[in-house]
């Protein structure tokens, strides 16, 4: 590996890290809120991939103007999930999480009746432009996830400690029960959660969107990953989710860089795997007794 | 010769002691009763006994040197120490006698091939008629074919024990096989515990009814704050300076326990 | 899910039982050669479903079933065209890997709860099927494994024509249907069905959780492995697209549409949910919508599936022929 190649992959790690942590993050806050899981939540990131270029490469909207109506088209589709199938069916973790897996099936065909089934789309990046760095160059288009991941998930951790809002939603996370007899009001707690969860996806699939070929199954293709993070970081835990999506995001583009992508697949998951097999409760989550 | 000897035994929640080396020696056919007030730990050393905790430190022997702390809770009800929940556990989908014959697990082991060819057929044949017999026992043979979840309060208490008896213990562990119950049932599940104690059954015992307690056990190990505060047959018990303190602000434990 | 109810109803006796089975034994000798092709899917497909509901019955969704009918076929396949091992041997040898297969990969998960368990499923079933993709000696890559060899002749019977193979997967189906019953219906199933409602319980009564578990998968396992060399022999070909999580969401529409409080239910599941599925070919593109649709719908409005509807309904009716209504 030539030094140019070194530090291009590093690069090409860190963006997928941050992409990966920016997915993770959200699903991950929304499971521990809801102890219910959304199999769909790739679909969120499609679909925030699929507005940018309703509205950026189609409609002709600024690149930027066409991001934040993905963030805004995944936190409605994040509430529309919660209030239309986790709501109805609270507590039964088995049938939110299949019924979230019909649901792909349902993201998948809209986007498909709309937008068109089959060959991805390509969009046309709005910056040109290479970091250059050390001989290496780096699209400018892909790093450009890394600082709205940190500012993000770091804002989201402050939040999380710092807001009343915030601290109420830790509160649901860590004990729903002794929330609840606090006077929190558990159903606005999982709402926000699926709208935070639904925004960071729709922002990432917004930023990544000129970068990925988009089509349909986008999806089906991003949630594999996304879920070998959640689960390796510990369910619920946005510190371990971060730390997974970068250890994932390095794993990952190293091993398609030097072999392929579907070698790096069955790398993640035999590290997943391991990782359950030492510690069941992912590297930082919490013991249920 | 004791049949369970609990030595040292501690258990850390966290840095939280719940039981702090407790030492109880359990003779065979004795019916002992745990008491203590609320958290002292009297579930906690269930639990452990039972296998669903790991202990800290310490041991527990069974029949003289059989270590068991630390096994799964399977494999020590396979050995004969067999517990009921202080919550109401059952099945409550199946029937009263499904409840037992599964129950009985232990006792009716086929392999799945002679599931599939249909040789098991006689072995659950025979499971099923020794069901009856303790749903009978317990005086449940009237409503075996309910649904567990469809009894009176009292009656799934009983179906409780049921489950466990159906495991053919030596050792029984009760986790306040009282609670919540009418002064009739209450009579009714005295009797009961009785009953079993007869079969030959060592029991264990935790209770707040104190007045039951009293007239059960022969012997009574008061836990406070994870540890053991004293232990003497009942008569002794109910007097004992300590114990009355422990029971915060109450002059007598008797009235202490009825109302609770 | 809700919970397994165990409420007693006759779905009706012999009778029905009989009158099915001759049908499906005329059926052939009148159908289109098409439509006989897709009736073996159906047995195919009972075959996964109930298979999969015997693990579900312990409460492990696992999300590897399809793979595992995937291992079925693509040992069967393989014994059968690389080691030249008659395909009626090939069969149970590939249900016999499946089932393996499906013990050695619950095992490293036995201690991850939960969610946590389902996921891992979905990773490591992915591990499998891309291993097929990978490595093209000796899977074949994504066109797959092509030429397998078709059942022999036997006693005057080909059975690579339509209809002998037709009665021979109706047979395999029968016979599957029969064992699952069995264990249905023994201690085992009702352990099963124990661990799912309170494991701290069944645990307490001696019931071996880990050991039951791996138990199920590996039972299962084998009868989708079965089901994948049925497959197998009689496409004469295999890829790794047919086992991917397409049809993983299919299998879970099936069992959860139809229900799986009781063994019928997936039965119900597949002949209704998968003639749907035929039925709407034209629609090809917005079907998969449909049936995620169905499948939230059902979770939400009817916990116990359609055969949960239909016995509750059977219930009723019972209940009016015992109690004349009273006129108001």
């Amino acid at each position: 590996m030539s030094s140019q190649l070194l530090i291009q992959t590093i690069a090409n790690a860190i963006a997928a890290s941050g992409m990966l942590a920016l997915i993770a993050v959200g699903l991950t806050l929304a499971f521990g809120v809801m102890q219910m899981a959304n199999l769909a939540h790739g679909h969120f990131f499609m679909m925030g991939a699929y507005t940018v270029y309703a509205l950026y490469a189609l409609g002709g909207w600024p690149f930027w103007w066409a991001v934040a109506a993905a963030v805004a088209v995944g936190a409605v589709i994040g509430l529309i999930v919660e209030r239309g199938i986790f709501r109805p069916l609270q507590g039964d973790v088995v049938s939110g999480f299949i019924a979230t897996a019909g649901l792909m099936f349902v993201f998948e065909v809209l986007v498909g009746e709309l937008w068109g089934w089959g060959l991805s789309r390509p969009i046309p990046s709005p910056y040109m432009r290479a970091v250059r760095f050390m001989g290496a160059a780096v699209a400018f288009q892909r790093v450009l996830v890394i600082p709205f991941a940190v500012v993000s998930i770091g804002g989201l951790m402050f939040f999380m400690r710092r807001f009343r809002l915030g601290r109420a939603l830790r509160a649901v996370a860590q004990d729903p029960e002794a929330a609840a007899l606090q006077g929190i009001n558990i159903n606005r707690m999982t709402a926000l959660a699926m709208a935070i969860a639904g925004a960071y996806a729709g922002l990432a699939g917004g930023l990544m969107s000129t970068i990925y070929a988009i089509t349909p199954s986008l999806g089906g293709h991003i949630i594999l990953p996304a879920l070998i993070v959640v689960v390796v970081g510990g369910m619920g835990s946005i510190g371990g989710a971060t730390l997974a999506a970068v250890i994932f995001g390095f794993v990952m583009t190293f091993v398609t860089t030097l072999v392929d992508g579907v070698t790096a697949v069955m790398v993640s998951v035999t590290v997943m795997a391991v990782v359950l097999a030492i510690r069941p409760q992912g590297l930082m989550g919490r013991v249920i007794a | 010769m004791p049949i369970l000897e609990v030595e040292g035994l501690s258990k850390y929640f966290g840095g939280l002691a719940a039981l702090n080396d407790v030492n109880l020696s359990i003779q065979e056919g004795e019916i002992r009763g745990i008491i203590g007030p609320n958290g002292a730990g009297k579930t906690t050393l269930f639990n452990v006994i039972s296998g669903v905790y790991r202990p800290s430190s310490g041991q527990i022997r069974y029949q003289g040197k059989t270590r068991i702390d630390g096994l799964s809770s399977s494999r020590i009800a396979g050995m004969g120490v067999v517990r009921t929940f202080q919550r109401t556990a059952l099945y409550h989908h199946f029937s009263v006698l499904k409840n037992v014959i599964v129950a009985r697990h232990l006792h009716a082991k086929e392999n799945i091939f002679r599931v599939i060819s249909g040789l098991a057929k006689k072995t659950e044949e025979k499971n099923t008629e020794k069901a009856l017999e303790i749903v009978e026992f317990m005086g449940l043979g009237h409503l075996k074919e309910e649904l567990a979840e469809n009894l009176p309060h009292g009656h799934q208490r009983a179906l409780g024990v049921a489950i466990a008896i159906a495991c053919e213990p030596k050792v029984l562990l009760l986790d306040e096989p009282l609670t919540g119950m009418t002064p009739t049932e209450k009579d009714r599940m005295i009797d009961l515990i009785r009953k079993v104690h007869q079969q030959g059954i060592t029991i264990l015992m935790v209770e707040h009814d104190m007045r039951s307690v009293m007239e059960l056990c022969g012997y009574i190990s008061v836990l406070d704050f994870g540890m053991l505060l004293v232990e003497g047959p009942p008569a002794e018990i109910q007097n004992n300076e300590m114990v009355i303190n422990a029971y915060l602000g109450t002059e007598d434990i008797l009235s202490a326990s009825t109302s609770a | 899910m809700s919970s397994h109810s165990m409420k007693k109803y006759k779905i009706g006796g012999l009778a029905p039982l009989i009158l099915v089975l001759s049908g499906l034994c005329l059926v052939p000798f009148f159908l289109r050669a098409y439509l006989v092709e897709v009736a073996m899917m159906y047995f195919i497909y009972i075959i996964l479903a109930q298979s999969y509901r015997l693990i579900v019955t312990v409460h492990d969704w696992q999300l590897y079933h399809i793979v595992l009918y995937g291992v079925g076929a693509y040992t069967s396949g393989m014994l059968a065209k690389n080691l030249g091992v008659p395909v009626f041997v090939a069969i149970p040898l590939g249900g016999a890997m499946a089932g393996l297969v499906g013990m050695a990969i619950t095992l490293p998960l036995l201690r991850t709860k939960g969610w946590g368990f389902y996921i891992a499923t979905y990773g490591l079933a992915e591990l499998i099927r891309l291993t097929w993709l990978k490595f093209r000696n000796p899977f074949g890559g994504s066109t797959g494994i092509i030429d397998i060899p078709w059942p022999p002749v036997i006693a005057g019977i080909d059975f690579s024509d339509r209809i002998p193979y037709y009665f021979f997967s109706l047979g395999v189906m029968l016979l599957v249907m029969l064992m699952l019953y069995r264990i249905e219906k023994s201690r085992i199933g009702d352990s099963f069905k124990a661990i799912s409602m309170d494991p701290e319980l069944a645990a307490s009564t001696g019931i071996n959780i880990p050991r039951h578990r791996l138990m199920a998968c590996s039972i299962g396992g084998f009868f989708a492995g079965v089901a994948g060399g049925l497959l197998v022999h009689r496409l004469g070909a295999v890829d790794p697209k047919l086992f991917n999580i397409t049809t993983t969401l299919y299998l879970l529409i099936w069992v959860v549409v139809g229900g799986t409080n009781t063994f019928w239910g997936p039965i119900i599941g597949v002949s209704v949910m998968h003639t749907l599925f035929e039925l709407s070919r034209p629609l090809i593109e917005i079907r998969p919508m449909f049936f995620g649709l169905s499948m939230v719908l059902v979770l939400i409005f009817l916990p116990g599936g359609l055969e949960g509807l239909i016995s509750k309904a059977i219930t009723r009716l019972q209940k009016r022929d015992r109690v004349a209504p009273v006129e108001t």
